[in-house]
């Protein structure tokens, strides 16, 4: 990936630059993916699998987000509708210039991952960071073992990137994709269940496991991880928080001694062990 | 050393004002903090001396409103716009010990090695510090036993060192900075002086081995016994010299505004409450718990040094008595 | 009768005592000695052994009431003592629905008037503290309203409130009266110590907590200060009952009460004399209509 000027880190990191929404895709009815480049038509900035952005509205307001992809001069962002700002931003056309600033956090451990059989294990919008790891894993195919892509919604309608999961991902023959939504509804003759039951019912080979979703289903996913004999190093997870800065200095996103915008959002089960349950 | 008698510290300061921005410690209609020279030499506030103040020097460094960025947003257009930086040197005079190694915990966070903060670097780099030995303690004042040598200012900090001597101040240059200052001002005498005898502080404690016990502490019942009388308001957050909490917010006029970044504290519950509802620190057990570990535990675990430097503004302060030093010795005490 | 000092503190350990043994009550809140001998700061007793942390002394000034309203939702059964503004608040609280009678016990304790900590902070050891000043003013140091009491009523010094400060005040022009509030709250730093220990500011959600609204802005100056200090003192009006917390746990020494107390005079003068909480059956005069009240502005 060819690194634009824009990637030059600007003095004042909490000061964005101006970037442009130059397509926005509905995904779900509480959804959108926005794709953003500069003014110049460059890439804003180059984030690792799982690091974070700051995407702002200035007048609004200003919250972090996961970007979900990426190409050569664009990132991808998809975003829930869920407070002021969210709903500043749905409410955005093609042509809006907004404020942007990044990456942070972590990312994925990709070296950590390679060579290995990766189950993802994704719920809701929780897809959207794991997303960005998926399409990486897909991209460097050669690098990682078997791939199984587990993921529910509330609904059908509910499910985010219908594009890939029932398009791009399914017809790959070295990927499967499980997808299944939580109560029966019509329409959908795929799989109707909790995403952990599926998981039990799939039983992937217990290697390494990425799971992102709302908490409860976390919770039990990782009940069932366990039971089919993931450890706690191998299961990883992305968390969220409020946060202003994203530079580990604002002091909100704090996890004991650990910012999740600078030491996460990526940890494993094994780090959070260590962690005040506080989260 | 260099000395000037007491009763021409005015004209030292108006030689300084002269030539730099002056902050001295003020008493303004009852309230101590830093300000503009100008204010004493017009009679707006007096000269505070005494002791510490109330609002600690970090305002210097980090104002409680401080624009980080102008912007406009006019239809589908943003423009952003930085702010200018300090036109001119500061002079920062009389500040305490223990606010010394405070500033020295905000260097820490705002001038780490991966993200330093330009707008907090620009005054610190504009900025000479004179710090001015305490030689009778409050009976709120700890520092001794959080570390802070009462006899000699945070070296990474201070430029000129300050001595009261009685019926006249000692003066005596710790960087190149401060020398070059010194070396500027008329009327000063030169020679040697023994150091003022500094009274012990009667809050004495031995804070050794405190992070490693308070690690396994973190569900310890001591948090529901202090924390149920915490009014979760800010004033501990907003006195305390190494609170550094913000916020990020705006302020609009039309269709231009400022970013600013504001003082927050963990004591608020909008601090740490997420859009969708989540609300990870619901209660004064989880607020108090996370205020009090951050100083005594994560910010060591961190940086290798405490967050608390043992000014005993909270002790104080806060309007229920919420005494640290008290936990800390409970804590020790285990 | 317990009357001394040393006398009802000793009465307020077996009362806990007695109420914690019983199971009457799961938990004591009373006060203890603070850092500095004029600190005095509340204290929670759950268990018979450590009722000897009890204290009764000239600075238990902080109100207890209020923290009743952390216990509304629990099994708690909770004892408070409270002095003659304590009681006034608790009438307060339950009006405003904010508490239940049914989940506390209120030990009243009559009160001969709390010392001035602020002061006392800056006189020298030994000096002789006057007075707080809300304490001055008090025309109910004698609980409202109890389940028990310790000791005998006092008589109140004070039977007319001292209105000079506030006339001193209005008898300013404009520009001198802006001049002033501008440089009292130019000092506030907006850390809501005024807000949290009132106990009339007892709502579950505040403006000031709901930046993004826009309502007020973070921004910390004279101007934003003033909105936030004359929004609180209106809404507080009629409902405050002058224990003077506010004023005195502010760091930057604002005439907090000065404002209170024109909201005061200015009530009694629009809807004749009130005296918030001194029962529950009296409405807040903002907070009802009648047919009554001055209607200048229709």
């Amino acid at each position: 990936m060819k690194a634009s000027a824009n990637d030059v880190k600007r003095l004042n990191n909490l000061i964005p630059k101006v970037g442009v929404v130059r397509e926005i895709l509905d995904e779900t009815p509480d959804v959108k993916t926005f794709r953003i480049s500069t003014p110049e038509g460059e890439k804003p900035f180059t984030p690792m699998p799982g690091q974070l952005g700051m995407y702002s509205m200035p007048a609004v307001g200003e919250a972090m987000f996961s970007v979900t992809s990426q190409g050569p001069d664009y990132i991808d962002m998809a975003i829930k509708k869920t407070g002021v700002l969210t709903e500043a931003l749905h409410a955005m056309e093609v042509g809006q210039e907004v404020g942007i600033r990044g990456p942070y956090g972590n990312g994925f451990p990709i070296e950590k991952l390679k060579g290995r059989d990766i189950t993802f294990v994704a719920g809701g919008i929780g897809l959207a960071p794991v997303r960005s790891l998926i399409l990486y894993c897909l991209e460097h195919r050669a690098d990682f073992g078997k791939i199984n892509i587990i993921y529910g919604g509330r609904s059908k309608d509910d499910l985010c990137f219908k594009k890939d999961l029932f398009e791009n991902w399914a017809n790959l023959e070295d990927a499967n994709v499980y997808v299944t939504i939580d109560r029966p509804q019509e329409g959908w003759d795929g799989h109707v269940g909790m995403v952990p039951d599926y998981l039990r019912e799939i039983s992937p080979n217990p290697e390494v496991a990425v799971v992102c979703g709302p908490p409860i289903m976390i919770k039990f996913a990782l009940v069932a991880l366990r039971e089919l004999g993931f450890k706690d190093e191998d299961i990883i997870t992305t968390l969220e928080l409020r946060m202003k800065c994203g530079i580990g200095k604002c002091g909100r996103c704090n996890i004991g001694s650990n910012y999740v915008c600078l030491d996460g959002p990526v940890f494993t089960q094994a780090q959070l062990n260590e962690m005040p349950n506080e989260y | 050393m260099k000395f000037i008698e007491k009763t021409n510290l005015t004209s030292l300061l108006a030689q300084l004002d002269a030539q730099y921005r002056l902050l001295v410690p003020v008493d303004y209609h009852g309230l101590t903090q830093f300000a503009p020279y100008s204010q004493v030499d017009s009679g707006v506030s007096q000269l505070y001396l005494d002791g510490n103040v109330t609002v600690s020097p970090k305002t210097v460094y980090l104002p409680q409103s401080e624009a980080m960025y102008k912007f406009s947003a006019q239809g589908k257009k943003l423009a952003i716009e930085e702010m200018p930086p300090l036109d001119r040197m500061q002079v920062l005079f009389g500040v305490r010990h223990c606010d010394t190694k405070a500033i020295q915990c905000l260097d820490k966070v705002f001038l780490d090695d991966t993200f330093a903060d330009p707008q907090y670097k620009d005054k610190r780099d504009k900025t000479i510090v004179f710090s001015l030995a305490c030689n009778n303690p409050k009976a709120t004042c700890f520092c001794e036993s959080m570390g802070i040598d009462r006899a000699h200012a945070e070296q990474s900090v201070a430029d000129v060192q300050v001595y009261d001597l009685g019926e006249r101040y000692g003066f005596e240059a710790v960087s190149d900075k401060g020398q070059a200052c010194l070396n500027a001002l008329n009327g000063m005498t030169d020679g040697e002086a023994k150091l003022p005898e500094q009274k012990p502080q009667s809050i004495s404690f031995d804070a050794q081995g405190l992070p490693e016990k308070l690690k396994e502490m973190f569900d310890h019942p001591i948090w529901d016994e202090y924390a149920f009388k915490c009014l979760n308001c800010g004033t501990c957050s907003y006195i305390c010299p190494t609170c550094h909490c913000f916020d990020i917010n705006n302020k609009m006029r039309g269709t231009t505004g400022l970013k600013l970044r504001t003082w927050d504290s963990c004591m608020f519950g909008e601090y740490t409450q997420m859009a969708g509802g989540h609300q990870p620190r619901p209660g004064k057990k989880e607020r108090v718990r996370n205020r009090f570990l951050h100083k005594l535990q994560y910010f060591n675990e961190k940086h290798n040094m405490s967050l608390c430097v043992g000014c005993g503004r909270c002790i104080a302060k806060c309007p229920v008595n919420m005494d640290i030093t008290k936990f800390i010795r409970q804590v020790i005490a285990e | 009768m317990p009357n001394t000092f040393a006398e009802i503190q000793n009465e307020m350990r077996n009362i806990a005592k007695e109420l914690l043994e019983s199971g009457e009550a799961t938990m004591v809140i009373g006060w203890e000695k603070g850092a500095l001998p004029y600190q005095s700061t509340p204290v929670m007793i759950r268990s018979a052994e450590d009722v000897d942390k009890l204290i009764w002394d000239e600075y238990c000034q902080q109100n207890l009431s209020t923290y009743l309203i952390d216990y509304i939702y629990t099994d708690e059964k909770v004892a408070i003592f409270a002095k003659g503004c304590d009681t006034r608040a608790y009438n307060r609280l339950i009006q405003d629905n904010r508490i239940k009678a049914e989940k506390s016990i209120v030990i009243g304790v009559p009160c001969l008037g709390m010392k001035n900590a602020r002061e006392a902070a800056k006189l020298p050891e030994g000096a002789e503290v006057p007075m707080a000043n809300a304490c001055k003013e008090c025309r109910y140091p004698n609980p409202v309203t109890f389940d028990r009491k310790i000791g005998e009523d006092v008589t109140p010094w004070c039977t007319e409130r001292d209105f000079s400060d506030v006339e001193a005040i209005e008898a300013l022009s404009a520009d001198e009266k802006y001049a002033f509030w501008q440089s009292q709250y130019t000092k506030c730093i907006r850390c809501y110590a005024c807000r949290n220990i009132c106990p009339a500011c007892n709502c579950t959600s505040c403006i000031f907590d709901q930046s993004a609204s826009g309502w007020c802005s973070k921004d910390v100056n004279a101007s934003e200060n003033q909105f936030y200090g004359v929004t609180r003192a209106f809404h507080v009006a009629g409902r405050c009952i002058e224990c003077g917390q506010c004023e005195m746990v502010c760091p930057s020494e604002v005439p907090i009460m000065l404002m209170n107390k024109k909201f005061i005079k200015d009530i009694d003068s629009l809807f004749g004399a009130h005296e918030a909480g001194i029962d529950i059956d009296t409405p807040a005069p903002l907070s009802h209509f009648s047919v009554s009240d001055p209607e200048e502005f229709m």
